[in-house]
C-alpha cells in the first residue's frame, strides 16, 4: 500500500500563541478512512490546513502521494486533495447549487460544454441533483454540506478532508452527510482516502483508524475497536466515549468488547433471555 | 427588508426572461438616458407605452410592481412638494403668504413623478427578470473593453457576484444579531437620536467581525478548489445573443426614433 499522505517531523507554531506541532509524524494510507479527533484547540483543524498548504509550517515535510508539499507543487497537490469546511455557508461560492459545483471546474478551465454533465454526475452522487437550480439560502445545512462534497467530487480528488463538516448540522443533516460519505467510500473503495476531523466519537467510529491529537501530539493511533476500550485514557484527553461504549462502562460489564449501538442492543437482548 | 422588490429576482416565464442580460442592461440604460430629455406630453406617453409593453412581456402581476414603487412613495412625494413650491413662474394658482403654487410648478411636479416612476419601473423590470449572477456576468462582458486600460474586469465581476450571493446571508445575520441584542435589553426605537445611533454600534461590530470571518473562510474554500486568478477561467454560463435580442434591440430603436421625433415636434 502506498501512502496517500505522509507527515514527517512537522513543526509548526501559531504566529502569536506559540508552538503547536513539534516533530509530529503521521501517515495515511491510500484508500483509508481516518478520523482525527481531539478536544477544541488540539490542532486537528490546523493540521488539515497545513496539508492543503493554507498555512506554512516551519520544519519537517508533508508529502501527498509522494509529492513534497511546497510552493511549486501546491496546485498539483490541491488538485488531488479536496476539503469540506465546517461552516456550510462560508464555502458556497456560486449563486446556485450548479454554479457552486461549476466554480472548481471553471478554475480548472474545463470547457463550458462539458460542465453540465460533470455537474449533474457530481450532484447525483450526493443525492442533490434535483436541487441544481436552488439558491444556497433555500437549502438546509446538511444539503449545503452535500453540495460542498459534490463540488469537490466534480474535481475527482483522491483524498477528501472533512474539517468538522457535520459540527454545525442538525442530527438529520448530519446523518445525511455521513450516509453520503459511506456511499462514496463504497463506490470508490481504495481510490478514495477520507480524512474526517471531528470531535464526535460516534462519527469517528465509522473510520478504519482513529488518530487522537492532544495539543499537537499524536497520543493514540489505532482502530476504533481497540481505542474505545480505553475509556479512562480518552476521558483524560477530554474525549467522550461513543454511546454504546459508555453504556457498557456504566453497566460495569466485565471484559467489555467494542460494540456499536446495534451490536450492543442485540447482545443485551440475548443476555436477558 | 425581505419584501423589497427593487433589486430582487423573481423567477418567471415571460419573453423578457429569455433575453440576454446584456440586452436588458443596455435597454434600461438607453431608456433612462432618453427619459432625461423628455419634455412634453407626447414623449412621456410614448415612454409610458414602451414601459407598459415591457411590463406585459414580463408576465408578472402588477401587484409586484406596485410593491416596487411603494417604498419610494415618500421620496416621490418629497420631490413633488419641492417642485410645487420652488418652481416659480406664472400664473400663480394659489398662494399662502410667501409660498406660491404656480401652473409651471404643477406641470413640472407631474412630469417629475411620471419620470421617476418610469425609471424605477424600468430598473425593477431589469432586476425582476435577471438573476444577480447574470447581471454580474453581463457587466463583465460589457466592460471587457476596459481590460485594455488594465481595469481588472474579471475580478470586479467575481467580487460583485460573491457580494450579491452574501446579501441574503448578511441580512439574516443582521436580523439574528438584532434579536440577540434586543433580548439583552437593547432598544433601537426609543431614546434620543444620539442614543439610538449609539445602539447601532453593538449591532455593527459583531456583523463586521462575522463578515470578516466569512471572508477568510471563503478565501480558503476558493483556494482549495483551485482558484488562482479570476483571469483565464472558463465559464459555466456563457452569454449568447439570440433572435429575441435582435427583436428587443429593434424595439428599442423604434422607441428611440419615435422619442426623438416627438421631442422635436413639441
Amino acid at each position: 500500500m502506498t501512502d496517500a499522505i505522509t507527515i514527517k517531523n512537522l513543526t509548526y507554531s501559531y504566529p502569536e500563541q506559540g508552538q503547536l506541532f513539534d516533530n509530529f509524524s503521521l501517515s495515511i494510507q491510500e484508500g483509508e478512512w481516518l478520523s482525527i479527533v481531539g478536544h477544541n484547540g488540539s490542532g486537528k483543524s490546523t493540521l488539515a490546513k497545513l496539508i492543503l498548504g493554507l498555512l506554512d509550517f516551519d520544519e519537517g515535510e508533508i508529502r501527498v502521494f509522494g509529492q513534497k508539499l511546497q510552493l511549486e507543487t501546491l496546485a498539483a497537490i490541491r488538485s488531488q486533495v479536496g476539503m469540506v469546511f465546517q461552516n456550510p455557508d462560508n464555502q458556497f461560492v456560486g449563486a446556485t447549487v450548479a454554479d457552486d459545483v461549476a466554480f472548481g471546474l471553471e478554475n480548472r478551465q474545463v470547457p463550458s460544454e462539458e460542465m453540465p454533465a460533470m455537474i449533474e454526475a457530481a450532484l447525483k452522487q450526493v443525492g442533490m441533483a434535483a436541487y441544481a437550480d436552488r439558491e444556497p439560502h433555500t437549502l438546509s445545512g446538511g444539503q449545503k454540506q452535500r453540495v460542498a462534497l459534490a463540488s469537490i467530487l466534480a474535481l475527482q480528488p483522491k483524498v477528501i478532508i472533512l474539517d468538522e463538516a457535520t459540527a454545525m448540522l442538525d442530527p438529520e443533516g448530519k446523518q445525511a452527510v455521513l450516509q453520503t460519505l459511506k456511499q462514496l467510500k463504497e463506490r470508490y473503495q481504495s481510490k478514495l482516502t477520507l480524512i474526517m476531523i471531528t470531535h464526535d466519537m460516534e462519527e469517528a467510529a465509522l473510520a478504519d483508524r482513529v488518530a487522537v491529537i492532544d495539543d499537537g501530539r499524536l497520543v493514540e493511533n489505532e482502530a476504533p475497536r481497540a481505542l474505545f476500550l480505553k475509556g479512562q485514557e480518552l476521558a483524560a484527553l477530554g474525549l467522550a466515549l461513543p454511546f454504546a461504549m459508555a453504556l457498557q462502562k456504566d453497566l460495569a460489564i466485565d471484559q467489555p468488547v467494542y460494540r456499536t449501538k446495534q451490536e450492543l442492543a442485540t447482545w443485551l437482548s440475548k443476555l436477558k433471555a | 427588508m425581505n419584501n423589497l422588490v427593487i433589486g430582487q429576482f423573481v423567477p418567471g416565464s415571460g419573453i423578457l426572461y429569455k433575453l440576454d442580460p446584456r440586452t436588458k442592461i443596455l435597454m434600461t440604460i438607453a431608456y433612462v438616458f432618453l427619459l432625461v430629455f423628455a419634455n412634453s406630453w407626447p414623449t412621456y406617453l410614448w415612454s409610458a407605452a414602451f414601459l407598459l409593453m415591457a411590463l406585459v412581456l414580463t408576465k408578472q402581476g402588477l401587484g409586484l410592481y406596485w410593491r416596487g414603487i411603494k417604498p419610494i412613495l415618500w421620496l416621490i412625494l418629497f420631490t413633488v412638494v419641492l417642485q410645487l413650491l420652488f418652481s416659480g413662474g406664472t400664473p400663480v394658482l394659489f398662494a399662502f403668504g410667501p409660498v406660491k403654487v404656480t401652473l409651471p410648478g404643477l406641470i413640472n411636479a407631474f412630469y417629475v413623478v411620471v419620470r421617476f416612476v418610469l425609471i424605477v419601473l424600468m430598473s425593477t423590470i431589469l432586476t425582476i427578470t435577471t438573476p444577480p449572477t447574470a447581471i454580474a456576468s453581463a457587466i463583465e462582458s460589457l466592460l471587457k473593453p476596459l481590460k485594455v486600460v488594465k481595469v481588472p474586469v474579471s475580478e470586479l465581476a467575481l467580487m460583485l457576484s460573491i457580494a450579491l450571493r452574501f446579501v441574503p446571508l448578511l441580512m439574516g445575520e443582521t436580523d439574528k444579531i438584532m434579536k440577540a441584542q434586543k433580548s439583552r435589553g437593547m432598544s433601537l426605537s426609543t431614546g434620543s437620536l444620539i442614543k439610538r445611533a449609539k445602539a447601532v454600534v453593538p449591532l455593527l461590530v459583531p456583523l463586521f467581525v462575522g463578515a470578516l470571518q466569512r471572508a477568510l473562510d471563503l478565501a480558503n474554500a476558493m483556494e482549495v478548489r483551485g482558484f488562482e486568478s479570476a483571469e483565464g477561467r472558463t465559464r459555466y454560463r456563457e452569454l449568447s445573443y439570440s433572435k429575441a435580442d435582435a427583436w428587443a434591440f429593434g424595439a428599442v430603436l423604434v422607441f428611440a426614433f419615435g422619442f426623438i421625433a416627438l421631442n422635436f415636434v413639441s
